[in-house]
């Protein structure tokens, strides 16, 4: 078990960190993840790869504790948006940097940046996805569009509706 | 030509490099017609990339001790799973040598095999190998610090830094990976301005994981060990300063690892 779960642990993090933006909660969120899979491990489908068995109780998890967050009322962790961008000196054209990327990527909506983060950076397939997040692989593909779409005009500077609400009204 | 109808979706795939050969043949020709399309595309590619790069980083982080596997086998089993071969061996012997004559045995006791004891033999003889090394006491030059610190946090999956120690009159001069019976350790050395040679060791502990700071004697060899939250830490010299100076720069490696 170990040697199969241990190599998947950074991408783990990387997704938990994605989502929660806090190092420490993140960290503590893969933690949990563990907790659950050494527990479970026996209840596993076979069917199923390991790395999608765990991001999909990192997702869940992940989502729980983001519910709880804008239950108990406290801001979403949203950095400063396009101030911060403006104040960064354009290097290349092609080059975004990494503080705007994370604070866009940040304000998409849940279902659009999730997405966007198993299948750009974790690399799962659009079926993986779909078995993560729990929805037709249909919706997986519209909400990728949807999310490169609204990202990609928040990075040429259009408006995309309303700015982005920095504080979830319960 | 233009008439070959693309979807959102294989657009997408495009983007990501899943489409099959033939499909992928088909949705550059339909991008060949459609700059703007294309360029679309390219933004998304490049955001993703940018995004990748955004967050790789923390996958090349240093794993914390509570989500690294490997330490989380129950330490007692594994300690009791190594130990026995040789304790059956220290029996064996015992049973051979016992018509013998017990008296040969005076004084006798099993060398340890763990703790910050075993840590004390591990990090002297690391000490007398390498500090008096004239040609390569060390793998990675103080110049790459970096690149050295790098090294030893991946193989001991936990951030370490080498410590400095310019306080105590101690310039580093590089260090290198050691192998213990325990796994990797990284050891680190010292010189001051005469020349006489510190070193620092540090490993991962499974027993002793806390330990108070105590001195050591191994053979010509002394300074002090500890561990703290599961990292044990040894410092020895063979200048015969093993008390009180090498005491001060031991408070003080303690005090820089407890900040980081």
């Amino acid at each position: 078990m170990i040697s199969l779960v241990q190599p998947l642990i950074p991408a783990l993090r990387r997704y938990a960190r994605a989502l929660l933006r806090d190092r420490e909660d993140a960290d503590d969120l893969v933690q949990d993840v563990l907790e659950r899979a050494i527990a479970r491990w026996a209840q596993r489908r076979e069917a199923a790869s390991v790395r999608a068995w765990l991001f999909t109780i990192l997702h869940n998890l992940a989502l729980d504790r983001l519910r709880q967050g804008k239950r108990r009322g406290t801001a979403e962790p949203i950095d400063t948006l396009p101030e911060g961008r403006l104040a960064t000196p354009a290097r290349q054209d092609a080059a975004i940097a990494r503080d705007d990327i994370l604070a866009l990527v940040a304000a998409l909506p849940e279902e659009q940046r999730t997405v966007m983060l198993l299948v750009g950076v974790e690399e799962l397939s659009y079926a993986e996805a779909a078995l993560i997040l729990d929805v037709p692989m249909g919706t997986v593909m519209s909400r990728l569009s949807r999310a490169r779409e609204r990202l990609r005009r928040m990075l040429a500077g259009e408006s995309v509706g309303a700015r982005p609400a920095l504080r979830i009204v319960s | 030509m233009s008439d070959i109808s693309v979807t959102e979706a294989e657009l997408q795939a495009h983007v990501d490099g899943r489409l099959a050969p033939d499909r992928e043949v088909a949705v550059a020709a339909w991008l060949a017609a459609r700059p703007e399309e294309a360029a679309r595309l390219l933004a998304y590619r490049s955001q993703r990339d940018a995004l990748r790069r955004a967050l790789d980083p923390i996958v090349d982080e240093p794993l914390p001790p509570a989500l690294d596997l490997r330490l989380r086998e129950a330490p007692r089993a594994r300690w009791f799973a190594r130990a026995r071969p040789a304790f059956a061996a220290n029996v064996a012997a015992l049973l051979l040598l016992g018509g013998a004559g017990g008296w040969m045995l005076r004084g006798w006791s099993a060398p340890p095999t763990v703790g910050t004891a075993a840590l004390a033999r591990e990090a002297a003889a690391s000490y007398s190998v390498y500090a008096s090394d004239t040609l390569h006491p060390v793998e990675i030059a103080a110049s790459q610090r970096g690149a050295l610190d790098g090294w030893i946090s991946a193989r001991l999956s936990r951030p370490i830094k080498a410590p400095d120690l310019r306080g105590a009159g101690l310039e580093l001069i590089g260090g290198r990976l050691v192998a213990s019976e325990h796994g990797p350790a990284g050891l680190y050395l010292y010189r001051y301005a005469d020349g006489g040679r510190v070193a620092v060791y540090v490993r991962p502990m499974q027993v002793d994981r806390t330990d108070k700071m105590v001195p050591r004697k191994e053979g010509g060899v002394r300074g002090w060990t500890w561990a703290d939250n599961g990292m044990g830490f040894g410092i020895f010299s063979g200048n015969g300063d093993g008390g009180d100076t090498l005491h001060n720069v031991a408070d003080m490696i303690r005090t820089q690892f407890e900040r980081t």
